[in-house]
Order: structure tokens, then sequence, then C-alpha cells
């Protein structure tokens, strides 16, 4: 039963998270007067991308080929501990569980460490669109960062774990009105779950235009199975901070043990959480306009100034 | 009407002058052109329209080169013109008089191997060295329509280099990732900041001038309404009033009345669908989606009314081919009112919207004192507050007699261009409105008739596009048959200051900026 439950927990983010594009893709094409493609959309992508021919720059290093795997490979290995319907964490044998995977600082820098190689690979090929595409990217996740540490450090505090598991159990417990702290810490999330995961305002995942791109700019030299890669890492990640912020901001209903019922209603639960989330992101894509590239740090200074103000109330209180 | 022999006394020349069509040409020596052009465009600031060559050494034995100043209001040109003998195939430049003539100049040596003695920049353009082989003048008479080209083996040629810690360059195009034309942009750039842009265009190079002389009479309407498609009818419009001024040929109220309908409906499609671009490429896509959706709509009209969503077929020299029955200019009378109901609520939507305005407010400022010195038209000179419309200038059809304004904006940054095609929409409303409202109470024949055109003359037709304005500058030969056919895309100008815009704004505001212009490759590159 464990190790089945364990298989399962380890292939549901990759499973589920190119039906959470879809389903971003959907919101924004009714939210803007199109019907849009269907929701499934997203596997029927990847499915094609994998059968397609490859072509990498004669320029192109090692770095070129193995970064898709690294980056890939990081968003399984940390989606494989994220909480998402329970807060038990996988283990095969006694000696070999993904405990150690589910700290959080172990989560924020395993994730940087895809970052960093999808840097690379963006001046890797040696395209201009790509040297762009990095030094934003750089910029971008070097200033998210504060705001993303800090606010799971304020859930950290405020549950006395670093352990995103216990985390989310110790905080189903804090009465609610305990819980100002960690609104405001959510907001500095969001912020950076938008900045990290090549949302509006900072980039626009659906642009043709190279030179606004960010993200898609360090992806363009790239077809075939490492696109798909590529495409499906990023899907990963999204869901990855989709569900951080739905469980451990909004920790009620996540099953502490493996009954029918209690899985049910956390899936109910995380299935209303996340939507709101994917709603919200939606929403922002339709109503307004992307940031200009340098009013981009002011917003993320914003995100962690609001984490370090909740920081500071839990540590007073 | 004016009369014509004593405009030339007007502005102290002395020169005979012969009357063709509307314009007034005469003939000037080399070692006073630049007196007389100092005197039309410094002293009296006529505008400049074009400058075109003409290769007639098989009659007259000498290259000419005409330049063509308007005079506002009056409806009339004045040429004064140049010879230029084969053995000599230089002129004066004046470029170092005024910048406007630089690119004309240029495109003169290019085309018809004459060199602009004094031009600081005496450069090819367009025709690209690793196609064109460089004593290849495609515009004189010895050189056969369809002549094939090999490549040279040339290397093109190399771009400005800038040296410093950081600095970098980014190639771009010349395919590109929209549906969008050809052309290659070379970016200098400093972290974000753009030290300097590039273009390299030409690769839409088609021989459409030549064309037109080699095409029989009936096919060089479609061919003008193939030189840049989302221009169609004006471009066919300015061809056609060329004809008709040479012709002499009167218009009915009604044919008049028809070419003002379709012409807005034209600009209405555009409009809409830049400002919808123009939203998209900030990222908000609620105003792309809703402009892009009134395009479809005016679109749509096109189609009912003519039978082609871009309205080919619809000028013939002389008049329109396509009526519009009492009963559909009532629903299109209902439709526009909806349209612009549809069309304010957007617009006010979009200037609530402050992360829009704020991606729009001093991005990609033109300076008014360049857009000056180049000469810029359109959209580009009304929003740095030039006051310059051929509608209100040169008044053609039936816009003389319609209540309307030209609406001008001072900052010249993409706010500007967006806010001066949203007030030009609403204006084309009005003009649609008083059009439809006057066009059943007239009659008349649709098209008036052309007969033969006299020989060895030359008018000029000219319009505004919804770009800007669009002049052709058309001559005869000894037969009567066209014989040169010069056209003026407002974008060749535009062009001109392109890089000068986007010089130190940021990368990722140059799609922005780009959109903001809207520049047509093809009718810069014929």
């Amino acid at each position: 039963m464990t190790l089945f439950f364990s298989l399962i927990q380890i292939v549901a983010i990759p499973a589920i998270s190119p039906l959470f594009v879809g389903i971003i893709r959907k919101l924004k094409a009714r939210m803007q007067s199109r019907v849009g493609a269907d929701i499934f959309q997203p596997y029927r992508d990847l499915s094609k991308l994998f059968k397609k021919d490859e072509i990498i720059s004669k320029d192109a290093s090692w770095i070129t080929k193995i970064a898709p795997y690294i980056i890939f490979t990081v968003t399984v290995v940390v989606g494989a501990a994220v909480p998402i319907v329970t807060t038990i964490i996988p283990s095969f044998t006694p000696g070999f569980s993904l405990l150690p995977l589910s700290d959080f600082i172990v989560m924020v820098y395993l994730l940087a460490l895809g970052t960093f190689f999808l840097a690379l690979a963006g001046m890797d090929s040696g395209s201009g669109f790509g040297g762009f595409g990095s030094s934003r990217e750089m910029m971008v996740a070097a200033l998210a960062e504060g705001g993303l540490f800090f606010s799971l450090l304020v859930a950290s505090v405020a549950s006395g774990s670093g352990h995103v598991p216990s985390m989310v159990v110790s905080l189903q417990t804090l009465p609610f009105t305990s819980f100002m702290p960690l609104i405001v810490a959510f907001l500095a999330f969001f912020i950076a779950l938008l900045a990290e995961n090549n949302r509006f305002p900072v980039d626009n995942p659906s642009t043709h235009l190279e030179l606004t791109m960010i993200h898609e700019a360090m992806i363009l030299e790239y077809s075939g199975k490492r696109l798909a890669l590529m495409e499906w890492a990023t899907a990963n990640k999204l869901v990855i901070f989709i569900a951080l912020g739905a469980n451990i901001f909004f920790p009620w209903g996540v099953a502490a043990s493996l009954e029918g019922h209690a899985i049910l209603l956390a899936f109910v639960l995380f299935s209303l959480k996340t939507g709101a989330l994917l709603f919200s992101i939606a929403f922002i894509e339709s109503t307004m306009a992307k940031f200009r590239v340098f009013r981009v740090p002011d917003l993320l200074f914003t995100s962690f100034v609001l984490a370090v103000t909740a920081l500071c109330i839990i540590i007073t209180f | 009407m004016t009369d014509f022999m004593t405009i030339l006394g007007r502005y102290g020349l002395t020169y005979a002058a012969e009357r063709e069509g509307n314009i007034l040409l005469f003939d000037v020596p080399a070692v006073e052109l630049e007196q007389v052009v100092r005197t039309l465009k410094h002293e009296h600031h006529l505008p400049l329209k074009t400058v075109a060559a003409a290769d007639e050494r098989t009659n007259k034995g000498v290259f000419r080169i005409h330049y063509v100043f308007g005079i506002p209001k009056e409806g009339v040109f004045l040429v004064p013109t140049l010879s230029v003998s084969e053995a000599d195939a230089t002129f004066p430049s004046l470029t170092l008089v005024d910048q406007e003539f630089s690119v004309y100049e240029q495109e003169i040596m290019t085309f018809f191997g004459l060199v602009p003695k004094g031009h600081p920049r005496a450069e090819r353009i367009l025709l690209h060295r690793e196609n064109f082989s460089e004593d290849l003048y495609p515009l004189r008479k010895d050189f056969a329509w369809n002549a094939k080209q090999e490549p040279t083996g040339k290397e093109m040629p190399a771009f400005q280099q800038f040296d410093g810690e950081g600095v970098y360059e980014i190639p771009v195009g010349p395919v590109h990732a929209g549906i969008i034309e050809p052309g290659h942009f070379r970016f200098s750039v400093l972290g974000e900041e753009i030290l300097k842009l590039e273009p390299r265009l030409g690769y839409v190079h088609k021989g459409t001038e030549k064309l037109f002389e080699t095409l029989p009479m009936e096919r060089k309407v479609a061919l003008a309404e193939r030189i840049s498609g989302d221009s169609s009818f004006h471009h066919a419009l300015a061809f056609a009033q060329a004809i008709e001024a040479l012709a002499a040929a009167e218009l009915s109220e009604r044919a008049k009345l028809l070419r003002v309908i379709y012409a807005e409906l034209e600009r209405l499609a555009n409009h809409f669908n830049d400002i919808a671009f123009i939203m998209l490429d900030t990222g908000l896509s609620f105003g792309g989606s809703q402009g892009t959706r009134l395009r479809e709509r005016a679109l749509q009209w096109n189609e009912r009314l003519s039978g082609n969503r871009f309205l080919r077929g619809v000028i013939v020299p002389g008049g329109v081919t396509c009526d519009i029955d009492a009963e559909t200019v009532r629903k299109f009378q209902d439709d526009l009112e909806v349209l612009e109901e549809d069309f304010r609520e957007i617009i006010e939507a979009a200037k609530e919207s402050d992360s829009l305005l704020n991606r729009l407010h001093g991005t990609g400022r033109l300076d008014a004192k360049i857009g000056r010195d180049h000469g810029v038209v359109g959209i580009a000179a009304r929003a740095v507050g030039i006051n310059i419309d051929a509608r209100a200038d040169f008044p053609y059809a039936a816009y003389d007699g319609l209540q309307w304004s030209v609406p001008t904006e001072s900052s010249g940054d993409v706010c500007a261009r967006f806010f001066v095609r949203i007030r030009e929409v609403h204006q084309s409303f009005r003009l649609l409105s008083q059009a439809l409202t006057l066009l059943p109470h007239t009659k008349g024949n649709l098209t008036a008739s052309i007969g033969n055109l006299p020989f060895e003359a030359h008018a000029v037709g000219i319009v505004e596009g919804w770009r800007g304005d669009i002049v052709y500058f058309i001559a005869t030969d000894d037969l009567g048959a066209l014989s040169r056919v010069k056209v003026r895309d407002p974008s060749f100008l535009n062009w001109q200051v392109f890089p000068y815009v986007v010089t130190n704004d940021i990368v990722p505001d140059f799609p922005l900026i780009n959109k903001s212009f809207n520049l047509s490759y093809t009718g810069n590159d014929l």
C-alpha cells in the first residue's frame, strides 16, 4: 500500500501539471471572449513534441543537451515531496525516504538549481535572444528569492518546523486569529509565484515577441523532446508553487492519513484552492498589461517587504 | 480655381512653366536648383511631396528629376525639374540644404545610377549588394523588367560596431515570429538599453515601379492595390486620382461620396487593428481581442459592400465600381452606431488601465525636430503636433464638403500615436455618418470615362492613407502611355526616423514602439 501510494505521489505532479496549464489557458480564453483550446491540449502538445525531430545548434555544448533532463528531474524530485492531498511523505523502505527533500529550504534551492541550468542553457547556444533571456531571468530570480524564501520562513516560524508536511499539520491547528501574518506572507509568496513561473505582470508566457520574452527566450532554441521536457518542467514548477501556496497558507483539509474519506475531502478542497489560484492568475493575465522590465524590481521588492513584515509580526507577537 | 500661370510669380520665380493636369512643371538649371528649393521649402514652407526621377533618354536624351512641392488648399503642385545628361550622371545634392531630400537622392542613386554630388552619405539603399550588382540600375529604360539576377557573391555590409564593457548585439529577423513582413534589425545594446538600431530592409523588392511601365492599363490599378495590402484602397485611389488629373476627368458627386465611405472604412479597419495590437503588445489581451473583433466587423462590411475584404477592385480611374443601395445604407448606419458605441466602451476601459498607460507614456518618443527634418507624415507626424493630413491639405473625393477635423497630439510617444488613432477613428465615424446621410440624395454615374491620356504629361495623385499620405507621380510618353510611375508610400519617409525613436529606449519596449508606427516594408521597398 505504502509503495503504491509513494509511486502515486511521485507521478502526481507531472501527471496533473499539463492539466493546470490547460485550465489557465482555457480560463484566459473565456475571459478574453475566445473559445480556447480544450483543457487537455497541453498533453497533446507534449506528446506531439516527444515524437518530433530535434535540432540542436552546432554551437551548443553539453549544457544544452543535459539541461532539460536536470531541470525536469529537479521538478519531479521536489514535486514528490510536496504535500498535495496528504502530509505523508513517500518512502520505499525505512531507509529510503524522501523526507530530507521536504524541507522548504531544500525545495527552494533545488528549484534554484533548475533555474541556474535554465539560464546556462539560454546562453549556451550563443543566440542573442537566449542571452538576454538568461540575463533577465537571473535578475528576476535573484529579486524574487527574498520574497519566496522569507514568506515560507514565516510559515516555518509560525509552525515551528522547516519540514513542509509538518508545517501543514501544525498550521492546521493554528487558531484562525493568528493567521494575519500568514495572509501577508501569502501575498508575498503569490508575487514570487508569478515571477518564478514567468507569469504576468513579470513575463508573458503566450507572447510571440522575442524581444519581450524572459522564460520563452531561454528555451527558444529547443525543439522536439527536449522542448517537451522544458515545457513539462515549467508546468511542474507551476503546480509545485500552487500546491505549496494552497497547502501551506490555507492548510485546512490536507489529509494526515490514507483513509478514503479524508483523502476525498482533501482532494475536493485541494481542487477548490488551486482552482481559485488558477483563476487569479488567469484574471491578472486578462485584465492588466505587463510591467515594463524596470518596474519588475519594484514589485519583487514589495514581495520581500511584505514577507519581512509578516516575519516581524510573527516574531514580535 | 487659381490662375495657374500667376502662381510662380507669387513665389518670385520667373521660369517658363507648363501646366499639366494638377501640376506646374518648370525646368530649372542645376546651379539654380538650390535657390528655388530654398525659396519654396524654407521661405514659403511648401511641403515636399516626392522626388521622382525618370529616364527620358529615348525622347529627350536626358534623365529628369522632378521635385514635387504641394501648395496646400489649392490642389496644385509645383514641380521644378532638373535635366541630367547621361554623360554627366550627377546632380547637386540638396541633403545639406534639407535632410528630407536625403533618402530620395539615395533612392535615385540606387535605381537610376545618378550620383547626388555633395551627399554626405551617398550610399545605395534597398537593393542588397549580395543580390544586385552595383552597376545595375533597375529603373533605367534599358533594364528589362524580367531580367534575372544571380547572387553576386558579395558579403553583406558590416553593421556599425560598438565597443565597451557589457555592450552586445542582438540580431533580429529578417524572419520574425509573427505573421509580419521581413526586415532585419541589428540592435547594439547595453544591458537593456538600445544604443543603436540599424534596420536593414529591402527583403521584399518586387520591381513594382518597373511593372507599372509594362503592365497593361487595366492591370495597373490591381498592381497599385497590391503595393501594400493593408492600404489597397488608398494606393489604388492615389493612382486613379493621378490618372484622373492627367485626363481632366470630372467625377460624379456619388462616386466621390462612395470613395470617402470606402476610404474611411479602410482607415477604420486598420486603426482598430493597430489599437488592438498596441494594447496586445503590452500584454493587455482584453484590448487585443476586442480591437481585432472590431476590425473584423469593419472587414465584413468591406466584403458586404464591395465583395472584397480589402476593397480590391472597387477603384477604377474615373470612379468606383460598387454602389451602395438605400436599404444597405440604412443598415450600415445602424451598425456603425453600434460599432462606435462598442469602440467607445473599449477605449473607456483601456483608459482606466494604469498598467497600460504606464507602458505607453514616454515610450518611443519621436523628437519633433527630427520628425520635421526628415519629413515624417501621417500618424507619426500628427503625434508630434505637425498638422498635416492630405484630406485637409489637398482635398479630394468629397472631403471638402464634410465636417471633420485633424486630431494632433504633442508628446510624440507611443501614447500620442495611440490616441491620434483613437481620435481619428471618431473622425472617421463622423465622416462616414455624413457621407452615408448624403449618399441617397446624390445621383450620377459611378464612373466617368477616361479618354486617351495626353502625351508627355505629368500628374500627381495624393491621398491620406491610414498611415500617412500616399503620393503617386506619373508621367506619359510621346504616345500617351504611362512611362513612369513613382510611388511614395508614407513608410518610405517614416522608416528614416525609426532608429532615432528607439535609441535610449529598452529592448523589450521595441515591439510596442514598432507597432505604434506599424510601417509597411513592402511599401517602402517597391
